[in-house]
């Protein structure tokens, strides 16, 4: 009879450690805390862009989650996206004319709503609306910005050839465009190792419109957006003379390897700073 | 069964023994009520099926946990996304890994017993006597297993994948460094109640634990009562289990997800 | 079938077999077997291996229908039985099986007081005197805590013969209850079994191969082979009785109707000498 008390307690014993666990998993390693609501009042706000944006993603003031996307909408005939924002009632003190931004938390992390503070006198109330709003800045317009996007030049005036030495050319390949002030002005035709200097030799094919560049100017390997191709940047010197076909360019800057930079970057940051400027800005300021 | 004599051909056996597990569930099922009046054999099957199912769920789920944590780690650290760790691993567990791998381990551990058990009870002719007894052997013997594992399935899940998360913070946090906020607050970001917790663990174990039971107690039930049978019985619950639970899991993905 | 369903309870017999037959994977175990077993009294069921003395005790429980034939148990014929019907009987039939078949979850006491459990509500208390006060009947009432596993053959017997009988059933069926004892052993369940018969009033069906021992406690043989009652009577006017199967059996010789040969082909055939057949 003792034996059959022990099975029940065992059992009993069991029973709670698997409901228990159950109990943890489902409340402190899910976002269930992100769905209970406590009460909330509705904002409406437009955005242009919603970007990745997904419903019951957090609306954060100073960083700190005040509530929710309740639903994203777009009406017909409209370009503008509608989104209902539930925030909680114990904020209730937000000016009429605050701005609410679409955010990207990190680099690739989710986005979210930030409402930045404006200083009018009147609050925020139920079905109120926030009416200057931020569409999502998309990462890669952003780094198209500061690369500089282009598709190949046009060679019809015919390509005169130049040639560069670099120490590493990273993944450069014949084919990627040749860029000056961001705007593609020629291709890479080779690239080469050199087995006597035993560095690359690239040649690159230069529109012949453009022989107005000076032969002390310097080539660098770019990276065009965070996972995107790489290409060979002329940045023009103060020499008198002009480059030539057959040429050299003496100055030159080898490929920066962008993804050891974007790791140290993503494994110091932490998650809620917004970083992403920061690496191609440093790239960008030697353009 | 005089059409599983007649049929050699390893087709045709099969399907009939689909079909005669099926009939199989039905008397189980049928059955079920009246195991009720036995609901102590039911908890004492809680108790031999689950309970001691622990140790073998909770030691597997720890080193699943310490792989995944490695194997993540090294991929993600490519990409600079070692944060991402917990959230993959909680992800892949919770969905998959956990009900597959615990449903596994439970037809390894708790559904040979259960065939090996009722066929040396058959073998011994325990259940003729108590048939003899007017004791119904379904509902005193298979039922109360079938409950037992239906109950313990969904537990031993949960337990399986709290270990394994366990084990991938072992790992990846105390180990290689990974942040443990960051490790926490992007699993519980990603992770969501219904689809990984409700869909994920709960409902493909609870359906992996009737599928296993059903056909451990169905093989135990109609072995040939020798020992070469019981031993042949034990085997097919393995193989059976097996591909039921992966073939499954498939379905239940598509359905669920 | 209602009218067929039951006969006045005042019949002699406890037991009627009437024209038993059953085919068993192509091979008839009873060819229209007749059979009467007295109330009270002990009667042991005979015969070479593999004539099917076990599936008879099968048929008389219900745990096997035949393929014809009616098998009469206290007024109510078995095969027609439903489920239910079937149950209701069986708590009043105790069966030792060849094996014991004792339930290995359960200590001795727990298996002599399982089948009160499953039927009865009864006080913890109750259960417990009924128990000791059988196990003392087998003389195993020390036994109570330990587990089947750690019993001998014999103790195994006489602890399943306690659970056979907790209920005091009206018929109690042994399957070989004899296999595999010593000499003690044996006499202790022979014993038992005797002394069972005349105390609780009870009727008793033995099958068993052991001559000696059943020439001691049966009142009455039936001698079944080829699926027939080829003999039966009292123990000592059955064994000198002359005809050719008691001879064999009895006697134990190696030949005989029962062939020490199984069928086979042509021995000098099989073994490839030419003309072998001629």
């Amino acid at each position: 009879m003792s034996q059959r008390k022990s099975y029940a307690v065992g059992t009993g014993l069991f029973i709670v450690l698997g409901f228990a666990t159950l109990a943890y998993l489902a409340t402190q390693t899910t976002s269930v805390a992100n769905v209970r609501l406590g009460d909330t009042y509705t904002v409406d706000v437009e955005f242009a862009n919603v970007g990745q944006l997904k419903e019951r993603a957090p609306v954060k003031v100073a960083g700190v989650r005040v509530g929710q996307v309740k639903s994203i909408d777009l009406a017909p005939g409209k370009e503008a996206a509608d989104v209902k924002l539930a925030i909680d009632k114990r904020f209730d003190k937000i000016p009429e004319d605050s701005v609410a931004t679409i955010f990207t938390s990190g680099l690739l992390g989710d986005q979210y709503v930030g409402i930045e503070f404006g200083h009018a006198r009147k609050m925020l109330a139920d079905g109120g609306r926030l009416a200057l709003t931020r569409p999502a800045q998309q990462l890669e317009e952003m780094l198209g910005k500061f690369f500089g996007a282009g598709g190949a030049a046009d060679n019809l005036g015919g390509t005169y050839t130049v040639k560069a030495r670099f120490s590493n050319v990273g993944a450069l390949s014949a084919g990627a465009p040749v860029k000056m002030a961001g705007v593609a002005i020629g291709s890479v035709a080779s690239v080469q190792a050199d087995p006597v200097k035993l560095d690359a030799v690239v040649t690159l094919a230069i529109d012949r419109k453009y022989d107005q560049i000076p032969d002390d100017s310097a080539a660098a390997v770019f990276t065009s957006g965070l996972i995107g191709s790489q290409y060979v940047a002329i940045q023009p010197g103060g020499s008198p003379d002009m480059l030539k076909d057959g040429d050299e360019l003496v100055l030159t800057q080898s490929a920066m390897q962008l993804e050891d930079l974007i790791g140290k970057f993503l494994v110091n940051g932490s998650p809620g700073e917004k970083k992403p400027g920061t690496s191609p800005d440093a790239s960008a300021g030697k353009q | 069964m005089n059409g599983r004599a007649a049929s050699d051909n390893v087709v045709l056996r099969s399907l009939a023994q689909i079909g005669d597990c099926g009939l199989f569930l039905l008397t189980l099922l049928a059955a079920v009520p009246r195991s009720l009046r036995h609901a102590r054999e039911t908890v004492r099957q809680v108790w031999f099926i689950g309970a001691l199912s622990l140790t073998i769920i909770m030691v597997c789920g720890l080193f699943v946990g310490m792989v995944l944590a490695l194997q993540l780690y090294h991929v993600l650290s490519i990409f600079g996304g070692t944060a991402a760790t917990g959230e993959v691993v909680a992800l892949a567990v919770y969905r998959e890994l956990g009900p597959v791998l615990t449903a596994l381990l439970f037809a390894g551990r708790a559904g040979t017993s259960i065939t090996a058990e009722i066929g040396l009870m058959r073998a011994t002719d325990q259940l003729a006597a108590m048939e003899m007894m007017a004791v119904d052997p379904v509902a005193y013997v298979a039922a109360p297993r079938f409950l037992g594992g239906l109950i313990a399935m969904p537990l031993l899940a949960c337990v399986f994948c709290a270990t394994t998360l366990l084990g991938s913070h072992l790992v990846g946090v105390s180990w290689l460094g990974i942040d443990n906020g960051t490790f926490w607050s992007n699993m519980i970001a990603a992770v969501e109640l219904r689809t990984d917790v409700v869909n994920g663990i709960l409902w493909k174990s609870l359906v992996f634990g009737a599928v296993v039971s059903l056909i451990a107690v169905f093989q135990g039930y109609t072995t040939p009562p020798t020992s070469e049978g019981v031993a042949y019985a034990t085997t097919r619950t393995v193989v059976a289990s097996s591909i039921a639970i992966l073939a499954l899991d498939f379905v239940l993905t598509a359905f669920l997800m | 079938m209602t009218d067929s369903a039951r006969t006045p309870s005042d019949d002699e017999a406890l037991v009627r077999v009437r024209g038993l037959t059953t085919v068993l994977s192509g091979k008839t175990i009873f060819d229209a077997l007749d059979l009467d077993i007295p109330r009270g009294r002990i009667t042991a069921i005979m015969g070479p291996s593999g004539t099917g003395k076990t599936t008879l005790l099968k048929h008389i429980t219900g745990q096997m229908r035949g393929d014809a034939g009616e098998v009469w148990v206290d007024g109510v014929n078995v095969p027609a039985l439903d489920r239910r019907q079937l149950f209701a009987l069986r708590e009043k039939i105790g069966y030792l099986f060849q094996n014991s078949a004792l339930l290995t979850d359960f200590d001795v006491f727990e298996n002599v007081a399982f089948p009160l459990r499953q039927h009865t509500d009864l006080p913890e208390e109750l259960i417990r005197n009924v128990v000791l006060t059988k196990l003392q009947a087998v003389g195993l009432r020390g036994a109570a805590g330990l587990m089947p596993s750690e019993l001998s053959g014999g103790m195994a017997r006489r602890v399943a013969l306690a659970r056979a009988i907790v209920f005091d059933p009206m018929l109690i069926l042994y399957d070989e209850p004899f296999v595999g004892l010593d000499p003690i052993a044996l006499n202790q369940v022979l014993k038992l079994i005797r002394t069972l018969n005349q105390t609780l009033g009870l009727t008793s069906v033995l099958v068993a191969h052991e001559l000696e021992a059943i020439k001691q406690v049966a009142d009455h043989i039936y001698l079944i082979a080829n699926g027939k009652v080829v003999a039966h009577g009292d123990p000592n006017a059955i064994a000198g009785d002359g005809s050719p199967w008691t001879r064999q059996f009895f006697g134990g010789e190696a030949d005989g109707p029962v062939p020490f040969q199984y069928p086979a082909g042509d021995y000098a055939q099989a073994l490839g000498f030419p003309g072998g057949a001629a």
